[in-house]
């Protein structure tokens, strides 16, 4: 990332022992170093279907070999009511350095309020997307440490997804897993949300084989991906546990569901 | 497959944080019929006590005992090496070993190694030709003959204490007292010491061992414990 | 009253100003423990084994023989904990066919302690030693650069603290088999509940005079349920570039084929711990 502060030890024209006095002048250029990010683990993972949007996260949330809480959510209701996110349509996931998470998240809710308090009107989630990218971009030498996703339903009503770097550049995409376990969980919804590496069985020979088509999924059968895919983790993953939250949004509005995790 | 990161800085230098360090306080002095050998019993891993009742004097030979110092692997092995060769001298002569011998061991592996080694030694004995004796061997491997010595982070402390309250041919219970009111000091005022405090009387009488803890107000049990 | 140590001040401000960065605190991923009770001793083990972040086995086994009535728990470096202690357990046979005494567990750590001494650290074993010999029960500790402990209760790894934090608060002198194995297992699962590096299930030896008893996953509070979906892919799924015959006749000359009587017919050749 664009943070490390620290000398390059190549530079230094120091002798290999610094203790001889010869070499502690007055003009000695010190550089002193401080790192404020730190990673809090944990994944999330985003799928869209035809009518709604399904974003979830694990609730685990660690530094180092230590578990912080085993209830720290990731997944986050923008643009509602009150404090409980009432009457909220767009959904963000933040995972990575859960205090900039928390500011990053703070904010995107407040732009989106403001929003509807000065044009009446619900703020889009294509809006709020390119919204967020700038607010990103905004600290692109200080960044927010996070790999955000954003989802929701777009004009026509569709479920629409937006994956994000922690400096701001994004795109609309059909699933997502971000953070620790995204190498773990994104070669998994390639195959059963895309149907990678998935052709269809008897329709030709070798190379003229046809490849199965990808087509969006009925909600039950993501979310047992999605539950699937956070228990694998969950076992080969050790910063991944405890529980799983799932904010589905559909016309309706956002459901929320919870589902315990292995605590090990 | 349970890999630990590497355990050298950028430069080769070999930087441990596990390294166990013990012997943060301990002493020995010279008292009218012989000398007491006094520890505090914590062992340390950085922050974190990977021992609370640790004996950090150990016999090397009848009545040749050393307070160790410095790195607990270090200082066990030189311990082992020297408990060896007296072992050997006291079967191959007529008469055991003197204190002088063994802290003559001790400094010859301490300055040969010193490069190798970190390793803080008290050498404290009673042998029938010389009496009690007390030997300092501080991590460069010199050797210092002394009436009382002390060692670890925690004697910093009481240097103080030591000088104004030292007296000459001191009775056995003015020895332990001396002893035990110095250990406390430090104990109190330095963070890496900590826990019971261990004694050991060598006499002509041969070793006895006493015990003191802290929620007895390092009292009690005393002798023999 | 807390005190501070700056013995090492100078030599970390002479190394930070040549631009070496502080150093990291080394951890390792695993719970060890053991205890002595009333006639015997028992040491536990958590059964995870991690590189990095990533589970590398879900049930491994930490618990290693070293004589019939002398067991040693590993923490540490895989590998180091494995070799170092199928070396000792080797030479320790050795020694006593050459003696004809039944082998100690001193004497197991002390080869031990002597060994990881001439290597500097550099062999990360942490090691528990537990066993019954003749002259009574024995359990020591043996960190990876040579130094031992001896106690009645001791944890190590990763998982040492919270496990050492179930000790400090229940153990008690006197402890009865049962109550010794119920406070081992328990120390593991605080380690396997509140430390990332450890987890899954718990392995527990307990020796006597008599015997020793090996209880392999002795507590599983990990099991994983059912998945939602059935991930069977129909067959043909996975494209065939190209396709070559061997025949039964052909293969025959390289390895023993046997004729299965349906396409139902399972032959287990070797059995293997893996997910339903």
């Amino acid at each position: 990332m664009a943070s490390s502060l620290i000398a390059d030890p190549t530079s230094s024209s120091h002798n290999l022992y610094s203790f001889s006095p010869s070499d502690q002048t007055a003009s000695d250029i010190r550089q002193h170093s401080f790192y404020p990010y730190t990673d809090n683990g944990g994944s999330t993972l985003g799928i869209t279907g035809n009518d709604f949007a399904i974003l979830a996260g694990d609730t685990r949330s660690t530094s180092g070999y230590s578990i912080n809480s085993r209830y720290a959510p990731k997944v986050y209701r923008i643009g509602g009511e009150d404090e409980t996110g009432e009457g909220a349509h767009i959904v963000l996931s933040l995972v990575g350095y859960a205090a900039d998470g928390t500011a990053l998240q703070e904010r995107l809710n407040t732009v989106v309020k403001m929003y509807k308090y000065q044009h009446g009107k619900r703020m889009t989630v294509k809006a709020c997307a390119q919204r967020l990218a700038t607010i990103l971009y905004s600290k692109r030498f200080f960044p927010y440490y996070v790999q955000a996703i954003l989802a929701g339903l777009d004009e026509d009503g569709r479920g629409a997804l937006y994956s994000y770097d922690p400096v701001g550049s994004y795109e609309r995409e059909q699933c997502r897993a971000a953070g620790a376990a995204a190498s773990l969980i994104m070669p998994f919804l390639d195959n059963q949300v895309n149907f990678k590496n998935q052709y269809m069985p008897g329709s030709g020979e070798g190379h003229d084989l046809h490849a199965k088509q990808a087509e969006p999924l009925p909600r039950q059968e993501v979310e047992r991906l999605v539950k699937d895919a956070f228990t694998s983790a969950t076992e080969r993953h050790i910063e991944v546990g405890d529980g799983l939250q799932m904010l589905i949004v559909t016309a309706k509005g956002v459901e929320e569901t919870f589902y315990p995790l292995k605590r090990d | 497959m349970v890999r630990s990161s590497g355990m050298l800085g950028e430069d080769g230098i070999h930087v441990d944080m596990n390294h166990l360090k013990t012997g943060e306080v301990n002493m020995a002095i010279t008292f009218c019929d012989g000398v007491i050998l006094g520890a505090d019993s914590r062992t340390t891993t950085g922050a974190y006590i990977a021992n609370r009742v640790t004996d950090k004097l150990t016999q090397v030979h009848d009545t040749i005992w050393c307070c160790r110092s410095g790195s607990a692997a270090d200082t066990q092995a030189v311990a082992d090496i020297v408990s060896y060769h007296l072992g050997l001298y006291g079967v191959m002569h007529e008469e055991g070993p003197t204190t002088q011998t063994a802290a003559g061991l001790f400094q010859e592996l301490c300055y040969d190694n010193k490069d190798r080694l970190s390793a803080g030694m008290i050498i404290a004995g009673y042998d029938q030709r010389n009496g009690g004796n007390v030997y300092s061997i501080p991590l460069g491997g010199s050797l210092h003959k002394q009436p009382y010595a002390i060692g670890g982070s925690g004697s910093t402390y009481i240097y103080g204490y030591c000088d104004s309250y030292w007296k000459e041919g001191m009775s056995e219970e003015e020895g332990i007292g001396f002893v035990k009111g110095a250990l406390r000091e430090a104990i109190k005022w330095d963070g890496s010491s900590g826990g019971v405090i261990r004694l050991v009387v060598l006499t002509n009488k041969g070793a006895v061992r006493h015990l003191y803890l802290p929620d007895q107000g390092y009292k009690g049990p005393g002798k023999g414990a | 009253m807390p005190g501070f140590d700056f013995s090492n001040h100078n030599r970390n401000a002479a190394l930070h100003a040549q631009g070496v960065p502080l150093p990291k605190a080394t951890s390792t991923g695993t719970t060890i423990v053991g205890c002595i009770f009333d006639g015997g001793v028992v040491i536990a083990a958590d059964t995870r084994a991690t590189s990095g972040p990533i589970v590398a086995d879900k049930n491994c086994e930490k618990l290693h023989y070293i004589a019939p009535q002398i067991w040693c728990a590993g923490a540490g470096t895989a590998a180091d904990t494995e070799f170092t202690t199928a070396l000792i357990s080797s030479n320790l046979e050795l020694h006593s066919l050459s003696t004809g005494r039944k082998p100690r567990v001193v004497t197991v750590m002390t080869m031990l302690k002597q060994h990881l001494f001439r290597y500097q650290g550099y062999i990360g074993a942490y090691l528990v030693v537990a066993g019954v010999d003749p002259t009574g029960v024995g359990l020591f500790t043996v960190h990876a650069h040579g130094s031992t402990d001896k106690l009645p209760y001791v944890t190590m790894g990763s998982g040492s603290l919270a496990a050492m934090a179930v000790f400090e608060t229940q153990w008690k002198q006197k402890l009865t088999r049962e109550e010794a194995i119920k406070l081992t297992s328990d120390a593991i699962q605080a380690g396997i509940f509140n430390d990332l590096g450890s987890g899954s299930n718990v392995d527990v030896c307990v020796i006597t005079k008599d015997m020793t008893t090996m209880m392999r996953n002795y507590i599983k509070p990990n099991q994983r349920e059912q998945k939602q979906k059935s991930y069977k892919f129909p067959r043909g799924t996975t494209a065939v570039l190209n396709e070559k015959i061997i025949t039964k006749e052909e293969i025959s000359k390289y390895v023993t084929v046997q004729e299965l009587s349906s396409d139902d017919d399972v032959v287990v050749v070797e059995k293997m711990d893996i997910d339903q």
